[in-house]
């Protein structure tokens, strides 16, 4: 049994931390993150020169380590140019990548970039405005002979200083030694312990899950406050959930229970296809809006309350602000989960002990809640680790629609902001969670039957 | 096969909502294919300011717009038609997708299980190079290349090394290792074990949240979209096809088309496959309902889909700025039900056929 159990958990640990990597590394792979954008926005109050806002992304960079690499090691094309992250703006970045894989040289480009680059705060002098011009017309620019004839006239320009030498210079390597396809042949390189992933990883397992891109605030803490409203909604949809599905399938199970089940079980067929977002809209429009019936306050979850609150008046301010969610997440699992109660328990309604009971004299809801239930019971506790997970699922949705302020609200504004710590830490938590509710299932099931304990 | 599509007739002609069902979504499918042709009276992105949130069936400046306009005065009723032209173009392609990759992996999964598929060594390290050629050359080199050098010949040149190096290896390398005695030894593929620790990767988070997830890493196209899709929903399908194939390996005209010596090919394509097609076509017709309810979801939540995209999930995510509006729900909310459940109702006769070809 135990080994059973803990080659169930190590499997589900496995799988967790898969995922988990693979969605890091995605998150940080994929280009486009926040800090960067918000930066690099030239607005009409950033009014910042660009050697601030660049000093500004260095310091991000080193605030949230997006300047180490990502993962142990790396395979890139050998063009790929190296620190390539710490170039900024983007559009520097583009033209370096383009200059290294045009000409298969990065070292050259490299230093080709960086020549150029020492224009970019030029002192007073004559000619300023042709100059800039012809900085201009070298950023956007990776034909070779644009760059030789613009360093040229530079370099003329610039009459024998030594930044036009330089660059020219530059330009003149760089356009000299051509290798077109060196970009063909792979480049690995080995990193060590410093890097993202390693950072990440090991806070996560002391607990830490990093800080908001958003907001810097921990994240561990804002899906603390998420979940702590979350819970009430999946506890009582649970709880009304469960207790529904077993009166209805006991109902159903009833030998005058026929015409019950013929007349709810296609209508639970039909609830079930219903999408969530359209079941919680109907809801709220039928219920919460002043055009047709208002009884229940639209969004949101209640005022804050600052000062201390007890628990049942905690509870009865909420209370109103919950009806409709919890109405709806039942709704949603109701069909579901009568289903397969309503199976197991018709199942157990052929068993010999069943007859036995029936035939001893006793009446029908006796035999059916002390003899049937228990033994119908056993097949549904696997249901619940399946269960939790869609509750989870349907609650993202539910959130948006009602404006809970819950765990789906928060992946849903984290996923549109972009806010990639607070949507790993999401998943992992909503994985975790999974993986331990399999385990308690586990565990239940093994208890509860005792063939499953004696064949391990 | 013949005894499916015949039972499938016999359904056709006795059972009234069966039929219905099966024109509605044949309807469905032609105003999918043909809606572009139609005349309609205006586009689906057409905006008509002064006339917002117009009710239905009152026309306003001579201009009928028979579901009533919505926040920007778009027409509801082309946007409710151009959004089920947009669901079938995205779920359909998906959900087909879906059932050849799920079939292939669940099927291999089963009928090989974990000792059945033996490969030498030697083939089993060119298909890893080949892999690892593929991704590099193949997917990374060109891409990259596309994105910061367009019109440079290094992508193609790319995919010509890659072919030259796919053929050096399988004609020349491989041959030559096969010639020795140690390469040549086979090893067990568990593929059965491969199947089912991959679908628990899949699996260990709720496939929305994967979506949603992994929508926020790239840009909202319909193709990235699809291949989201396919990447969480082969699962089901795949574990479906192995359970059935499972199955049917243990019944008693499969062992003997084994003992008859026939290949693995025949008895998979000949044999298996013929006998799992009712339970795959509910498969897919529930993968199909499933996934127009999903594409709406998430253009309602407006993720993974391009905004200029008309679809049912846009038009009823403008019934939050004002609850009073109840056509922009009720009508692409209609449509969107009436769809599901006939894709609903056809499953229902399907598998009642399959149960009581098991009795």
């Amino acid at each position: 049994m135990a080994a059973f159990l803990f080659r169930r958990l190590f499997y589900g640990l496995v799988a967790l931390w898969l995922i988990s990597t693979l969605i890091f590394l995605l998150s940080r792979l994929l280009p486009g993150s926040f800090g960067a954008q918000i930066l690099e926005a030239e607005s009409f109050y950033s009014k910042g020169s660009q050697g601030s806002r660049e000093a500004a992304y260095q310091a991000y960079l080193q605030r949230t380590g997006l300047d180490q690499p990502v993962f142990y090691f790396s395979i890139s094309s050998s063009a790929e140019p190296a620190g390539i992250r710490h170039i900024f703006p983007e559009s520097d970045r583009l033209l370096l990548r383009q200059l290294a894989w045009q000409y298969g040289n990065p070292e050259l480009a490299t230093a080709y970039f960086r020549a150029l680059k020492q224009f970019d705060n030029p002192v007073e002098q004559p000619g300023q405005l042709q100059l800039k011009a012809r900085i201009q017309k070298l950023h956007a620019s990776i034909d070779p002979e644009t760059i030789s004839s613009t360093t040229d006239s530079i370099y003329q320009l610039l009459q024998g200083q030594q930044q036009g030498l330089v660059l020219r210079s530059a330009a003149e390597a760089l356009i000299g030694d051509r290798q077109p396809y060196r970009a063909l042949w792979p480049a690995f390189s080995w990193h060590g312990v410093h890097n993202q992933y390693h950072r990440w990883f090991s806070d996560v397992l002391q607990g830490d899950l990093g800080k908001s891109y958003r907001d810097s605030g921990a994240v561990q803490d804002l899906i603390l406050q998420a979940v702590g409203t979350t819970w009430w909604i999946l506890f009582f949809s649970m709880v009304l959930t469960g207790f529904l599905a077993l009166e209805l399938s006991i109902l159903f199970v009833r030998q005058k229970g026929g015409k019950w089940r013929r007349l709810l079980l296609p209508l639970l067929f039909f609830l079930d296809r219903i999408p969530v977002f359209i079941l919680a809209l109907l809801l709220l429009i039928l219920f919460a809006s002043p055009a047709f019936l208002q009884l229940f306050p639209v969004y949101g979850m209640g005022a804050y309350y600052v000062g201390s609150q007890s628990w049942p008046e905690r509870f009865a301010s909420l209370f109103p602000y919950m009806v409709l969610p919890v109405i709806c997440l039942v709704c949603v699992n109701l069909p579901y989960i009568t289903n397969q109660f309503y199976r197991s328990l018709a199942d157990v309604s052929q068993a010999d002990f069943t007859r036995t009971a029936k035939a001893k004299g006793l009446s029908e809801g006796r035999v059916i809640r002390r003899h049937m239930l228990r033994n119908a019971l056993f097949p549904i506790i696997t249901l619940l680790s399946d269960f939790l997970p869609a509750l989870v699922a349907g609650v993202v949705v539910i959130e948006t629609v009602f404006a809970i302020p819950g765990i789906g609200r928060l992946l849903i504004e984290s996923v549109l902001a972009r806010d990639y710590p607070v949507l790993v830490g999401v998943v992992l938590v909503v994985a975790l969670f999974r993986v331990i509710s399999h385990f308690v299932s586990d565990l239940f099931y093994g208890l509860a039957d005792p063939r499953i304990r004696l064949r391990s | 096969m013949h005894i499916f599509f015949s039972d499938i007739k016999h359904l056709w002609k006795n059972k009234l909502t069966f039929r219905a069902a099966v024109c509605y979504l044949l309807g469905f499918v032609l105003l999918a294919l043909l809606l572009p042709w139609l005349p309609l009276p205006f586009g689906p992105n057409e905006l008509h300011l002064n006339q917002v949130y117009q009710p239905p069936f009152e026309s306003a400046n001579s201009q009928l717009h028979l579901f009533g306009t919505d926040a920007l005065g778009r027409d509801v009723f082309v946007n409710t038609l151009y959004g089920a032209r947009t669901a079938f173009f995205i779920s359909f392609p998906v959900a087909a997708i879906t059932l050849v990759l799920g079939l292939t992996a669940g099927v291999a999964a089963g009928y090989f299980g974990n000792s059945g598929f033996r490969v030498s060594r030697a083939s089993f390290l060119g298909v890893l190079a080949s892999i690892s050629f593929m991704v590099y050359l193949g997917l990374y080199i060109p891409l990259k290349a596309e994105l910061l050098l367009p019109g440079h010949p290094l992508a193609l040149v790319s995919l010509g090394a890659l072919l030259l190096l796919l053929l050096l290896l399988w004609f020349v390398v491989v041959p030559l290792l096969q010639k020795f005695a140690a390469f040549r030894e086979t090893m067990a593929l568990p593929l059965d074990q491969l199947l089912l620790r991959l679908i628990e990767t899949f699996t260990s988070i709720p496939r929305l949240i994967f979506i949603l997830v992994l929508s926020s890493f790239l840009p909202p196209t319909v193709l990235l979209l699809t291949i989201i899709l396919v990447l969480t929903y082969w699962t089901g399908t795949a574990r479906l096809a192995r359970a059935e194939m499972l199955k049917i390996k243990h019944l008693p005209y499969f062992e003997s088309a084994r003992s008859l010596g026939l290949t693995s090919w025949s008895l998979i394509f000949r044999h298996a496959l013929p006998n799992m097609l009712g339970p795959l076509l509910v498969s897919f017709t529930f993968g199909l309902a499933s996934l127009l309810a999903f594409e709406s979801t998430l253009s309602f939540l407006g993720i993974g889909i391009p905004n200029e995209i008309a679809s049912w999930g846009r038009m009823i995510a403008g019934i939050r700025h004002n609850t009073a509006a109840w056509w922009l729900l009720a009508f692409p909310g209609g449509f969107l039900l009436l769809t599901v459940f006939a894709l609903q109702v056809c499953n229902y006769f399907i598998l009642t056929l399959i149960q009581q070809k098991k009795l």
